[in-house]
């Protein structure tokens, strides 16, 4: 084989869930009545900001070689302190700031800073106790859960603070800026992955934890670090919820961590850990966006979504196996 | 006689009631190669990485450069200037020749203050530190998963090589080698050693070990059995220190 063919082929490997996110649009596009619209696929970007962002978080944790089930509790956590403080209606206290621009950075830290602790709680327990991260986070996947139940009552806020809500409803080139955050969360934290040590450094540990240590990588340092990435990104994804709800509910973004988990292994991460890129990961999400856009647009009950959702995950894994044979051979 | 590089006395280890180590004591000079051998489970393995920073001792205490020595972690080792190749090999598989040579150690430029990772500077690196060695490999960009056991162990020699420092500790570097590699691996031993960088070499097979060192130190069941000059033994004369036919110390045999 020469080398361009090579190149050619490898290039295709490494971006394959883009080819497939073409292809699903295309297909789409000539098949469904009214699919290929600007507005739809604007709507397709902004349907996918939670999941996206939530998406991040769980990524880096999983291609650290470790795991974050509690990334949903932890937006909904994050979404309910944003709630309480700034509705006005139902549980909401309506604490008003002046000027009234600061609610946002006050409601944004808020929501960054209790996504941030329950990660740092979760990294130092599965680094430090040396406990297996499947389980330390599924703990918290409960408890945090309970704690929203807690705090709430089981009732919900609603009407949050119009300064805040302004980021779900102002529109830069047909786009919320809630999807803007969460492109520019995708490009920065791409960088970060691809391009910093701290990013490489997690990506070996994912690979070989013993050999990283060896080499005197501070291991336990950028675990905790990347667990409370994770969280602190799993709170932004909770501060979008609120804004893209108005409000918190006690069940706000349940089921979210599963498709979390579908994007980031559809978007090529191995949850052996050690490989996947983040720009693989949002065209996960973005397809599992676009196939929810085509149900609706298809009339076919929601419930299918899952089923599909399902099916593809599987095809993801499949796909994942049937690459790296094919990679054996290009080498 | 200049002073010694590193100096062990009266190392120990134990884990719960088992003895590992029970008191080593033994030297390492600039510049020289010592062969560290001795049976399975003698406590090769753990003095190794007692030196490297992965276990601490349970007792005695090192000297590295007329110093107090004890490092608490491999980085702190590294800091100190003493490289490791271990047994198992220390490589990151899913990424490429060049990030695995780099690893720990990036070069990185400053772009808005934040450090990047300068490919293009570490690439070049690699590719000089290999051709100099004489090991080919086909991309550097390969993914080391991709590549052969003795490619993956070329490029861990070449790391300690290029890397250097001031001690260099090798634990069985040669298991997946062929034998034209084997010997440039031995080469590069000497090589690194007439830059006055102490080497510690453990091996099983006899052959190499008079090939390559200057002292031949053994270690028998957690202590040292033997520690006489290469040109002052015999492999025969080896075997039985390792197997325990002869007292500690022995000189000459037969």
């Amino acid at each position: 084989m020469n080398p361009s063919t090579r190149h050619v082929l490898e290039f295709i490997l490494d971006n394959l869930v883009w080819f497939m996110l073409v292809f699903v649009l295309v297909v789409f596009s000539l098949f469904i009545p009214n699919y290929f619209q600007l507005g739809i696929f604007a709507n397709i970007i902004e349907a996918s900001s939670v999941l996206g962002v939530m998406s991040i978080g769980l990524a880096l944790v999983i291609i650290a070689g470790h795991m974050d089930l509690s990334v949903e509790s932890v937006a909904a956590l994050s979404a309910m302190a944003v709630g309480i403080l700034f509705c006005s209606s139902g549980i909401g206290l309506g604490i008003q700031l002046h000027p009234e621009w600061l609610m946002v950075p006050v409601s944004l830290l808020l929501a960054l800073a209790v996504g941030g602790l329950i990660g740092a709680f979760n990294g130092f327990l599965v680094v430090k106790v040396k406990m297996s991260a499947f389980i330390i986070t599924l703990a918290s996947y409960i408890w945090v859960r309970g704690l929203v139940l807690v705090i709430s009552g089981g009732r919900s806020a609603q009407d949050l603070a119009p300064a805040i809500r302004w980021f779900g409803i102002q529109r830069l080139i047909g786009l919320p800026l809630t999807a803007w955050i969460a492109i520019a969360c995708f490009v920065v934290f791409s960088l970060i992955m691809a391009k910093t040590p701290f990013g490489r450094h997690l990506v070996m540990i994912g690979g070989n934890e013993t050999a990283t240590f060896r080499a005197g990588i501070r291991v336990n340092r950028n675990l905790i670090i990347a667990f409370v990435l994770a969280g602190a990104i799993a709170g932004l994804a909770g501060w979008l919820l609120a804004i893209r709800t108005s409000g918190a509910t006690a069940n706000l973004g349940v089921g979210l961590l599963f498709n979390a988990f579908a994007a980031v292994v559809i978007g090529g991460v191995s949850l052996k850990g050690g490989v996947g890129t983040l720009p693989g990961v949002y065209a996960g999400v973005l397809l599992l966006s676009a196939i929810n856009t085509a149900i609706n647009l298809m009339g076919l009950p929601a419930n299918f979504t899952q089923v599909i959702h399902g099916l593809l995950v599987l095809a993801a894994v499949l796909l994942d196996a049937f690459k790296q044979t094919i990679r054996q051979r290009l080498a | 006689m200049s002073e010694p590089l590193l100096v062990l006395d009266n190392v120990t280890k134990n884990y719960g009631a088992i003895e590992a180590l029970k008191g080593i004591s033994f030297s390492i000079g600039r510049g020289e190669v010592v062969a560290l051998l001795g049976d399975n489970g003698a406590g090769k393995s753990t003095l190794v990485k007692i030196i490297a920073g992965g276990l601490e001792p349970t007792s005695g205490r090192m000297l590295f450069e007329g110093k107090e020595f004890l490092a608490r972690s491999p980085a702190e080792a590294k800091a100190a200037g003493i490289e490791t190749v271990y047994q198992d090999l220390s490589l990151c598989t899913n990424v490429d020749v060049v990030a695995n040579f780099f690893m720990g150690r990036e070069i990185t430029k400053k772009v808005l203050g934040v450090p990047v990772l300068d490919e293009r500077a570490m690439e070049a690196v690699v590719s000089k530190a290999l051709a100099n060695a004489g090991t080919r490999i086909p991309s550097l960009r390969t993914n080391v998963e991709h590549l052969s056991g003795g490619q993956r162990q070329a490029i861990e020699l070449n790391r300690f090589v290029h890397w250097g420092g001031k001690l260099v500790l090798l634990d069985e570097p040669f298991a997946a080698l062929g034998v034209e590699q084997t010997r440039r691996g031995l080469d590069m031993i000497r090589q690194v050693a007439n830059q006055g960088i102490g080497v510690v070499i453990i091996t099983h097979i006899m052959q190499q070990a008079f090939q390559v060192a200057d002292r031949i130190v053994v270690i028998r069941q957690g202590v040292v059995a033997g520690d006489v000059a290469r040109n002052k033994t015999s492999p025969d004369a080896v075997i039985n220190m390792i197997t325990g036919e002869t007292l500690a110390g022995a000189g000459p045999a037969g």
